[in-house]
């Protein structure tokens, strides 16, 4: 009897786990209409493009959507200007973003400052001299597969 | 009239099979006392082989006897010392379906806990917080920019 509960229970367990994997993977194939309004509300940069989004795209977005309460207003609002951009950059691009993003995070708070300041500098160059430098430099990482 | 008839002759039967076995009693209790003279008797006849033999006979039983009561003190000591465990053993057997239901209670508040631990760690590396960080997420993406900063 008591063999036979906790196999029961093991299984509940188990069936549970399974119906959370089945309902991750149905998240990321949910069209822009199947969206809640609190997602659309967030991703509305993406309305136009969503359906054409592939599913592990989505996911991340959603991912966004589901973080983007956590968040003060001025970080929201920062989040919804760049979220169009951010879903037009290659997957190669993000996994860089985000390994240069944990660094930034790392350094004190004076470097950051300098860095900031340094990005507006460098905003203030020509489009031709920017592409110069990026065709200059080499290929940091490995490849991104999202 | 014959069912008083019948009583008596039943109640006449009753007493005889009492004074039966009464008389046997008496019987056995008399041949035992017998048996008990006639080895007293004989006891005090006994020649010196026989009582050298009885004597070492006993000595025998003794010895097997105190060695019989070493082991036994010695097996209490040894469970003395493992009484926890045999506690804790007995508990278990007492308290299977607690006991069990109290391990995957552990189990089922370790996994939540771990869950929402990563869950908190993810949060601060989720693309949201890359988003709404300082910089835009093109300055940490543009190969350009990271040469600039080399070069300057």
């Amino acid at each position: 009897m008591v063999r036979f509960q906790l196999g029961f229970k093991c299984l509940l367990v188990l069936v549970s786990l399974l119906f959370n994997g089945l309902a991750i993977a149905d998240d990321a194939n949910v069209t822009w209409a199947q969206l809640t309004d609190s997602q659309r509300q967030v991703l509305n940069p993406l309305a136009s493009e969503w359906d054409t989004l592939r599913p592990w795209q989505r996911e991340k977005m959603l991912d966004i959507a589901r973080d983007y309460p956590k968040m003060s207003s001025d970080k929201q609002e920062r989040v919804k200007k760049r979220l169009a951009n951010w879903s037009r950059m290659t997957p190669y691009e993000r996994e860089n973003a985000r390994k240069r993003h944990q660094r930034f995070k790392d350094l004190p708070a004076d470097k950051k400052n300098e860095l900031r300041k340094k990005w507006h500098e460098y905003q203030n160059l020509t489009e031709s001299e920017r592409a110069k430098l990026r065709a200059e430099s080499p290929d940091t990482y490995g490849d991104a597969d999202n | 009239m014959n069912r008083r008839r019948d009583n008596m002759t039943n109640e006449k039967h009753i007493n005889l099979m009492d004074d039966e076995v009464t008389s046997n009693l008496v019987v056995e209790d008399q041949i035992a006392r017998n048996i008990t003279e006639l080895l007293n008797d004989r006891a005090q006849q006994l020649k010196p082989q026989q009582e050298q033999r009885l004597s070492a006979a006993r000595g025998l039983a003794i010895d097997y006897l105190a060695e019989q009561q070493a082991q036994l003190a010695s097996g209490n000591r040894v469970s003395q010392n493992g009484n926890a465990l045999r506690w804790f053993g007995q508990h278990l057997e007492q308290h299977r379906v607690t006991s069990v239901a109290l391990i995957l209670a552990v189990m089922l508040l370790t996994f939540f806990a771990v869950q929402h631990l990563s869950l908190n760690n993810n949060l601060e590396n989720s693309d949201a917080f890359l988003l709404a960080s300082d910089l835009p997420p093109e300055a940490y993406a543009d190969k350009g920019f990271n040469a600039w900063l080399d070069s300057n």
